[in-house]
């Protein structure tokens, strides 16, 4: 079992149970064959939903508190947008360290045209191997960072249907179909 | 059937979760309102931001269920009055035409969140607009309704039509566009019937003004809805002045807001 240590230890503005936080992102962490332990910050004053990473080695991680929630029942704890959101961020992570992003800009430079195709090809991944998907959601992000067009529409299905691409390829796919 | 239907019992399938006016403002986050958060920093709703399309999804979602209330709203004033005593005949067909263009509106809503990629009950629903439809005075439901919600609809139709343009996605923007000339409609038959209504009762004017404003206070908390360049959702005047509003009852809502969003920082 990965050891996952969640931050803060109690909540007074959400719902939330480390103990279930800690279970969700312990079986995302091991689906995707993440093995060590997993550091996560959540900040339950926010309802938005924001993440990042704030370390690679050892991996911590941060979070709004909405990026958590079950968006049918507010300040309750939703499994569903956990596992995306925890699973976009590992596999960052896994990405990063595989070698194929190596010339990637850091993710403070990455601009919403590079996050939004990336993140496609991370939830498409997920999806197919039973974690989340949204894939008209993610569609329609898309199309708002690269054009409502069928250019736009082909690069969406290269990038959700890939298993590894790297970067570059990301890169390519991404700046070829803006408009 | 039986008159004044309560909101708690509002038929919905399973999809939907109802969340509570004391749920919505109990939460110490700040209220949920169109798609954003009213405790957070304020910004125009834009493709711009980073949350920009997920924030344009939860508030057509809103939007959505809006359109359902209102649809169910109108059919009740048509129900709900006897014709002569309370209301002419002229006010329950302006309310059918109503039902049929919100009929309308929930199916073009339906299609636009299945562009946006949203599930109908993704979000939690709100029945503050329906609630403000139980009013047992027919002048003042039209005011609280056709006016300051409606009138607030004005505002969030232009706001979308205005991201559609933005993020260059036409069918939002003309969705968005044929929604918006309904609403301002809506808008001017609530003003017409509340001057023909109370032409002769002052009183009864002043009650429904007051209702309107309680209503027009509850959506702009913290400023949500203004004519600040930051505001979410921005106060549109031309469309409010050709659907009935005056100068001075723009400029009223416009303050409220300011006000609204003194006191949150102050």
């Amino acid at each position: 079992m990965v050891q996952v240590s969640v931050k803060p230890e109690s909540f007074e503005m959400v719902f939330y149970d480390v103990a279930v936080i800690g279970e969700v992102v312990a079986e995302v962490a091991e689906r995707l064959g993440v093995d060590e332990a997993i550091t996560l910050d959540i900040d339950e004053n926010s309802p938005l939903g924001r993440s990042k990473i704030l370390s690679y080695d050892p991996i911590g991680l941060w979070v709004d508190g909405g990026a958590l929630e079950n968006t049918q029942r507010p300040r309750n704890f939703g499994q569903a947008r956990s596992r995306d959101t925890i699973g976009r961020l590992l596999l960052r992570i896994l990405d990063r360290r595989s070698g194929r992003f190596d010339d990637a800009p850091t993710d403070d430079e990455l601009d919403l045209s590079q996050f939004a195709a990336w993140d496609v090809h991370n939830v498409g991944r997920l999806e197919r191997i039973g974690l989340g998907g949204q894939r008209k959601r993610r569609l329609y992000q898309f199309r708002n960072r690269h054009g409502f067009t069928d250019l736009a529409d082909a690069a969406f299905e290269e990038l959700w249907g890939s298993s590894e691409l790297s970067w570059a390829e990301i890169e390519r796919i991404s700046v070829g179909c803006r408009t | 059937m039986r008159k004044i239907f309560p909101a708690e019992e509002l038929a919905r399938d399973s999809r939907f979760i109802r969340q509570t006016n004391e749920q919505r403002m109990g939460d110490p986050r700040g209220a949920r309102i169109a798609g954003g958060n009213t405790s957070g920093n304020l910004a125009k709703l834009t493709p711009d931001l980073p949350n920009g399309p997920d924030r344009a999804r939860a508030l057509m979602h809103g939007i959505f269920v809006g359109e359902i209330q209102a649809l169910e709203g109108a059919g009740r004033t048509c129900w709900d009055f006897e014709l002569g005593d309370e209301v002419p005949l002229a006010l329950k067909l302006d309310m059918a035409r109503q039902c049929w263009d919100e009929a309308r509106h929930c199916e073009i809503s339906v299609s636009l969140a299945e562009h946006m990629g949203t599930e109908l009950g993704e979000y939690a629903e709100n029945a503050l607009l329906y609630e403000a439809a139980c009013n047992p005075d027919p002048v003042l439901r039209l005011t609280g309704v056709n006016r300051a919600l409606e009138g607030l609809a004005i505002d969030v139709f232009n706001t979308m039509k205005e991201f559609g343009n933005m993020a260059g996605d036409p069918v939002l923007e003309f969705c968005e566009d044929w929604m918006l000339a309904d609403e301002v409609t809506h808008v001017k038959m609530g003003s017409d019937w509340l001057r023909r209504l109370t032409e002769n009762d002052k009183d009864r004017l002043d009650k429904a003004l007051e209702f309107q404003k309680v209503v027009d206070r509850l959506f702009s908390f913290n400023g949500f809805r203004g004519e600040d360049d930051d505001s979410p959702i921005q106060l549109t005047r031309r469309f409010r002045e050709l659907a009935g509003f005056s100068d001075e009852e723009i400029d009223e809502i416009a303050d409220m807001s300011r006000d609204a969003r003194f006191e949150a920082t102050a």
